[in-house]
């Protein structure tokens, strides 16, 4: 099991037990979650809190790990939140191979950045493409819609997109 | 030479020495190439006609499906997650409708649980029968597309009656389906639980003992039990190695957990064994579905809750509340309660699973498709190594992505 001292914050959501832990820590907590029979990797993915006023957040952008123990079965979500231009964490490319790609995709789209990743390049998008759609700051279209009810900040296209 | 692919995987990427003593030669294999299953772009080093290296390339279906969501309320993000998987639109829906539901605390009635059911195996064998279809015409059976078609459009045809959409249903909604099944559904479904075994049979025919595919997938594409689970591959692909996990038994919803069904597994751990576990499916789904028609309970098909699902038609000219309800939920649409929640359904292709992020708004603050392909398209270089180009073709058919799944 993951040690005390990792974990900020535990819970379950709609049924999903969930674990916070530091991002600093995160290879030391998967890892710890690997050897307790949590062998597979559901998914790996980011959230943008951008303007998020559902609680307080300690940071902008929320990585979410996935795991599973496939003899129980049994899941657990892992979550770190990072900050910075651009948002750091290292990656477990080594730990759960398909994360690999998942991580390039990450990267694609939210633009954090996967220390020691072994080929941190875009995926879905083009090489060439400038900026991360899935940032809550990048917009649908990139046309702010006038007189809607519903604009909101992340509908206007930013300056340097 | 021996390379690690991942932790736990190497592979030898050396061989007997092609014609061209050695010396590889880069080949650009798609995007547009007709075996690639869509638009998958792969970049091989060949020595020879032998495969060394594999590097598959993929973004080019790419339609921001996850950023629209986003954009679009509740209610509305349905008609979305029919289009990235596009041969398994109600699994996609499904996945979506159980996460949503699942953050809401709602729970179905029984008679939609059983139509979901239905639904999803009816994909399921579409699913399968495109890939049947398409893998034969790759590999010289030409007539399986025709043969696999014609039973794929008794599908459709099914769709089109239960839903008025061959393809892209969204029939499967957050709390519950678009409509009841109508007399002449049952009947269709009916007729087809019935003959479907037989056409079974006729695709075994034509290809179980063929000389011609056995020699063109046996042995072709191995991946063991243990590269598979570390590379995380599901559905067939993990089930073909050998590992009986299908989400439909492990980690049972909409009632499967009340189904008599085997999971199909084959130990042959190549691209035959995987052929072989699709058939299996076919006929089990078939047999899950005889199950579903028999005791189909009678009820509601929908919750009765009108501040999720607007009210009946007939309520509208009578009941001043009904009108206020449907106003509401067509200008404004459901706030769904604070959380995330991830739910794993078994398509045709592996776990298809939906990450959901509420922030207590109108609309999702994000939604998360974990597609089977994307993760299974990781282990094609395991398998393709050392195999001859033509073989790549078998492996890939056989690896049955979608790109559009893969893409999103």
């Amino acid at each position: 099991m993951i040690s005390e001292g990792l974990i900020v914050e535990q819970g379950v959501s709609a049924g999903d037990r969930w674990v916070t832990v530091e991002a600093g820590a995160i290879r030391e907590a998967l890892s710890a979650l690997k050897s307790d029979g949590y062998t597979v990797l559901a998914f790996l993915t980011c959230v943008d809190h951008l303007d998020d006023s559902s609680r307080q957040w300690p940071a902008r952008y929320e990585v979410v790990y996935q795991l599973r123990n496939q003899e129980k079965p049994e899941q657990i979500r892992v979550r770190a939140f990072v900050d910075g231009d651009p948002p750091h964490i290292d990656s477990v490319h080594d730990l759960f191979p398909p994360a690999n790609w998942e991580e390039r995709e990450t990267y694609d789209m939210f633009g954090i950045v996967f220390s020691d990743h072994p080929d941190l390049s875009r995926i879905l998008m083009p090489d060439d493409w400038v900026g991360h759609p899935l940032r809550r700051d990048y917009p649908v279209g990139g046309e702010p819609v006038e007189f809607s009810e519903e604009h909101e900040l992340w509908q206007t296209a930013p300056e340097k997109a | 030479m021996t390379d690690t692919i991942a932790e736990g995987v190497t592979v030898s990427r050396t061989g007997e020495t092609g014609a061209f003593g050695g010396e590889l030669l880069t080949v650009n294999f798609g995007p547009h190439h007709p075996s690639t299953h869509g638009v998958l772009r792969l970049i091989v080093d060949l020595d020879g006609e032998q495969v060394r290296s594999l590097k598959p390339v993929i973004g080019y279906l790419h339609t921001g499906i996850e950023k629209q969501m986003e954009a679009l309320r509740w209610q509305q993000g349905v008609t979305v997650t029919d289009r990235h998987d596009y041969l398994s639109p109600p699994i996609n829906n499904l996945a979506y409708a159980l996460a949503v539901e699942k953050l809401m605390g709602v729970v179905v009635p029984p008679r939609a649980d059983a139509l979901r059911v239905i639904m999803s195996e009816l994909t399921r064998l579409s699913s399968h029968l495109v890939w049947m279809g398409t893998s034969g015409l790759e590999l010289g059976a030409m007539s399986m597309l025709m043969y696999c078609f014609r039973e794929r459009d008794t599908i459709l045809d099914m769709n089109e009656e239960i839903s008025g959409f061959r393809m892209h249903t969204s029939y499967i909604r957050p709390g519950g389906v678009m409509a009841d099944a109508t007399p002449r559904f049952l009947e269709m479904l009916d007729r087809f639980i019935h003959d479907m075994p037989g056409h079974v049979d006729e695709y075994e025919n034509l290809l179980t003992n063929n000389p011609i595919w056995r020699s063109r997938t046996i042995g072709i594409g191995h991946l063991s039990a243990e590269d598979a689970t570390v590379l995380g591959a599901t559905g067939p692909m993990l089930r073909g190695s050998g590992v009986p996990w299908d989400l439909r038994r492990s980690m049972p919803y909409s009632g499967y957990e009340s189904y008599d069904f085997e999971i199909a597994t084959s130990d042959l751990c190549d691209c035959y064994g995987r052929y072989l576990v699709r058939i299996k499916e076919m006929r089990e789904s078939v047999k899950i579905l005889r199950q579903a028609l028999d005791r189909l309970p009678d009820g509601p098909v929908n919750v009765d809750d009108r501040k999720m699902l607007p009210p009946p038609r007939e309520e509208l000219e009578t009941s001043m509340e009904a009108v206020i309800h449907h106003f509401k939920l067509f200008t404004e649409g459901y706030s769904v309660p604070p959380g995330d929640v991830y739910v794993a359904v078994e398509s045709g292709r592996g776990e298809n699973g939906c990450y959901v992020v509420s922030d207590g708004t109108h609309k999702p603050r994000r939604v998360k498709f974990r597609s089977a392909s994307f993760v299974n398209l990781q282990a094609l270089e395991r398998m393709a190594l050392n195999h001859m180009v033509a073989d790549m073709v078998a492996i890939i058919g056989t690896a049955d992505t979608v790109l559009g799944d893969c893409d999103r």
